[in-house]
């Protein structure tokens, strides 16, 4: 008897995922700051348990990074500023003072957090203790995104109203990486190649870049004077990539970007703010639509169904990987 | 003899000089509160308004219980009335009530806000409670920070917003609703703050923005360009928060029918009464004078180099009407108001006691330019709390596509609106309370409201639009467009004629292409050059507060109000007032 246990638990443990889907979002309606706040901040897809909202009521976790030591501790980039939210998201903590506000987004790695806010960028080199401005060199300092490089820790790239600009140096000095004039608002590293990324920005349509994120070109006419707001590579199936954004709804590509086809049949919408594909599940795609509801496909958007957090904005979603004890 | 007497009495007596005395009057406010008609109103205002007046503390314990286990909501406008009622209540609540408050502020994490009011009102309540429970570690504090390092935070943002303040001017200035948002905290710390130092900076911040209203008031109507109005009160002058700080601080105008949130809790902490300069300033408008003020847009985000633009402040003051601009653009989201005359009435309820014109303007760039809004959802977010913000017949809302120029009460105002921008036309507004209307074949129109004259001259061709109550909208379609106005006192005029025939007797000069551009020479001799575009005045020279009450030069980090024999220095270099 206790063999048999123990082989079903060895199978459930086989069966589990090995990542979280965690959501940032604000159920918007009827909300302004003063207001009553419906359900809102950090969601976690607990599976069968369902959405399970971690830690405080907040209107405004725009994104959330972990470090892959600890992937317990999430950092979000929040309204407040930045928050380490331990024990899954459970436990907040806020890093930051007075003098950063409206988070827009976050990139963890080891003991060195980045953010991008309303005024620039921010660096701290020992988990959130001090931080230091790290924008010398950005002219226009809003910034909506940011990504670290996995492979160089000094190697930063960031999205501001001006373009992509580029550090190589951990944020001393600043250059120029292309999407001149674009806002970028989401960047991303490919989880197959590192030399390749790519930018979503407004109205400027999809860049890429295929030099470890120096420079960046267009990436061909998706998204031309709509708003791009995600990407996300699916980690199981190199050359598999979905974009989403306003009108564009769902965009998915087979053959690594070099075209696209729209994946909207099914949604109640083509507002989308993210997409993420499941590092589990192959093919398994996420989007979050509108004030709507939260979607999920098994067909890398060919098919839909709903799938929670009614009347949602979902900022960004984001597979934490799952710590056993 | 002794009934002409008090006739005589009687005739001298102002308006506002019916109030009741202050202490009065701060008791007025205070039991609106604490005994509310209603059985639905006895939340948090009315516990604090019985704790203050020393009444049912043990309703008070339980209510405050209730109240809390409902969960808190409101953020900051929940921080603040928590924040009194904690030391309002202190040895007044019983234990299981204050630790019911002090518990929330563990378990409930209110959002820090997109603007200054909502931050002074957050860093406020959070100094005031670190300072009370000075030595708890971040576990007992929904920020996770210890005591010391939430005061620490929370004081030095507030000493960096009062020096933002007196060298670059107010950011969300003279509005005629946050004015109490402003007030409020300032009379919290003025009451509440243990540190010397922070209560005398608190004390002088108080003066320096009732100075400021002050200056600017016509019997409690704050008039002058604002940072932020709101669609009732563009139009009926008296009806917002301001009017009822007024009737408080200075015993001028109406109140609110019911009391203002705002003035209940500033009475309840420091309910400090404005000093005599202060209270002369506010009620003396036996001669006219121009004020000049210098502000600061809201912090920009976006598309500009500097953080804080500059706003240039002109208000003509009389007893019979007011004028008052900015020099127009964009600086301030969605709810600026940048010109308009104002004239006095008996009593300005119901009353729509102005006249001014607008560009309705909306845009994603003026929303991204002060807040974090995605660009397609930015829009939508706003109008679903400032309901007319992309309405075509709106009348709020500053317009990168108008420039002002105003000198005395002579006002020019010109519009270069580009093709294809939306709403392509202006709004001018004309009141139903105009006690004379007259469409004059020179082109002027001669109106009446209170004891003013005022003649508007439009330069381009227009139409009328009814709307509801009687008011009447100037529309007028034409991208090139502006508007010459100019008030005088009945008093200078007896009649309409004498008036008319002295707007007629002005030179004035109107270009429209390919510039907008005016010449015009004004019923008190002042010469006006103004092209759209060009600044019309030396800006460089315009100092924080400059006029016969209120001065103050760029850093000097002081302000001077005089009146008459009476002058008070407020010198923030030392934190002293002389």
């Amino acid at each position: 008897m206790r063999s048999l246990v123990f082989l079903l638990s060895v199978a459930a443990l086989a069966q589990a995922p090995k990542h979280r889907l965690h959501t940032c979002m604000v159920t918007s309606k009827d909300y302004v700051v003063g207001a009553k706040l419906p359900p809102s901040g950090l969601f976690v897809n607990a599976g069968t348990q369902g959405w399970q909202h971690r830690g405080f009521n907040h209107p405004y976790v725009a994104a959330l990074d972990f470090d892959t030591r600890d992937p317990q501790t999430l950092f979000l980039a929040a309204g407040n500023g930045v928050i380490r939210a331990g024990d899954d998201g459970r436990e907040w903590k806020i890093l930051t003072g007075n003098d950063v506000t409206e988070l827009r987004d976050i990139s963890v790695k080891g003991e060195t957090i980045w953010f991008a806010h309303t005024a620039g960028i921010a660096v701290s080199r020992d988990g959130g203790k001090n931080w230091s401005a790290a924008d010398n060199g950005i002219r226009r300092k809003y910034t909506e995104a940011l990504l670290v490089d996995r492979t160089e820790p000094e190697h930063v790239v960031a999205g501001t109203e001006q373009g992509l600009f580029v550090t190589e140096d951990g944020g001393r000095t600043w250059g120029a990486a292309g999407a001149a004039g674009y806002q970028a608002r989401r960047i991303v590293q490919s989880p197959h190649d590192a030399k390749e990324w790519l930018a979503a920005t407004e109205k400027g349509g999809l860049f890429r870049s295929r030099d470890g994120g120096k420079t960046f070109e267009s990436g061909g006419n998706i998204g031309v004077d709509r708003t791009l707001y995600d990407i996300s590579y699916d980690p199981a199936k190199p050359g598999r990539i979905a974009v989403c954004g306003w009108d564009p709804g769902v965009l998915v590509s087979e053959d690594g970007g070099r075209t696209w086809q729209p994946r909207n049949i099914g949604l109640p919408n083509p507002w989308i703010w993210s997409v993420a594909f499941d590092p589990d599940q192959p093919g398994k795609l996420w989007a979050s639509v509108h004030e709507d509801e939260i979607h999920v496909s098994d067909d890398a958007g060919k098919t839909w169904r709903r799938a929670g957090l009614p009347g949602s904005i979902i900022y960004r979603m984001v597979f934490v990987p799952e710590v056993r004890p | 003899m002794r009934a002409l007497a008090g006739l005589l009495i009687a005739a001298l007596v102002p308006l506002h000089g019916a109030a009741p005395p202050f202490k009065e009057r701060m008791r007025d406010v205070v039991e609106t509160y604490a005994h509310p008609k209603g059985p639905g109103d006895s939340g948090y205002a009315t516990i604090a308004a019985k704790l203050w007046l020393g009444e049912d503390a043990a309703w008070c314990s339980k209510r405050l219980e209730q109240l809390l286990a409902g969960g808190p909501t409101g953020d900051m406008f929940w921080m603040f009335p928590v924040t009194a009622i904690a030391y309002l209540g202190q040895n007044k609540l019983t234990p299981s009530a204050m630790k019911s408050l002090r518990g929330a502020w563990k378990t409930y994490m209110p959002y820090r806000g997109d603007t200054e009011n909502h931050w002074l009102l957050y860093y406020t309540s959070l100094y005031l409670m670190a300072q009370m429970w000075p030595d708890e570690p971040g576990s007992a504090w929904y920020t996770g920070k210890p005591s010391a390092e939430n005061f620490r935070e929370a004081e030095s943002w507030i000493k960096q917003w009062m020096e933002l303040t007196i060298t670059r001017g107010q950011g969300e200035y003279d509005c005629t609703h946050y004015i109490g948002v402003y007030l409020l905290p300032l009379s919290y710390l003025k009451a509440w703050a243990k540190d010397a130092e922070m209560r005398q900076r608190a004390t002088m911040m108080l003066e320096y923005i009732m100075a400021d209203y002050a200056v600017e008031n016509l019997d409690g109507i704050y008039v002058g360009s604002h940072a932020r109005t709101d669609d009732k009160q563009v139009l009926e002058k008296w009806n917002g928060v301001s009017s009822d700080l007024g009737w408080l601080l200075f015993g001028v105008g109406w109140p609110l029918p019911v009391h203002a949130g705002y003035t209940m809790y500033y009475a309840v902490a420091s309910g400090y009464e404005p000093p005599e300069v202060i209270q002369k300033i506010a009620t003396d408008r036996s001669q006219p004078y121009v004020h000049k003020e210098l502000k600061r847009t809201r912090h920009r985000w976006r598309f500009f180099d500097e953080r804080n633009g500059r706003v240039y402040k002109t208000t003509y003051m009389r007893k019979e009407y007011a004028v008052g601009s900015d020099q127009g653009g964009v600086l301030q989201p969605v709810q600026q108001h940048s010109w308009d005359v104002t004239w006095a009435v008996k009593d300005p309820r119901g009353v729509h006691n102005t006249l001014f014109t607008i560009h309705p303007f909306s845009s994603l760039h003026e929303l991204q330019t002060y807040f974090t809004f995605a660009p397609d959802f930015g829009t939508e977010s706003v109008v679903r709390s400032k309901k007319s913000y992309d309405s075509p017949d709106k009348f709020l809302g500053g317009s990168p596509f108008e420039k002002l120029y105003q000198e005395g009460d002579a006002v020019i105002v010109l519009y270069d609106i580009p093709p294809g921008t939306r709403f392509p036309h202006i709004n001018g507004f004309f009141s139903k309370d105009l006690s004379y209307f007259e469409e004059h074949p020179s082109g002027w129109i001669f109106v009446r409201g209170g004891d003013a004259w005022i003649a508007y001259r439009p330069l381009a061709q227009y139409s009328w639009m009814p709307m509801l109550g009687g008011d009447r909208r100037l529309f007028s379609p034409y991208l090139k467009n502006g508007a010459v106005v100019q008030s005088a006192p009945a008093s200078e005029y007896p009649d309409i004629a004498s008036f008319r025939k002295a707007i007629l007797a002005l030179p004035i000069e109107i270009k429209l292409e390919p510039t907008p551009s005016v010449q015009f020479t004004s019923l008190r001799g002042k010469r006006m050059e103004f092209t759209f575009g060009k600044p019309p005045v030396n800006y460089d020279s315009w100092q924080l507060f400059e006029g016969p009450f209120l001065n103050s030069a760029r850093d000097s980090r002081k302000l001077v109000l005089t009146h008459g024999t009476l002058r008070r220095e407020l010198d923030f270099k030392t934190l002293t007032v002389r």
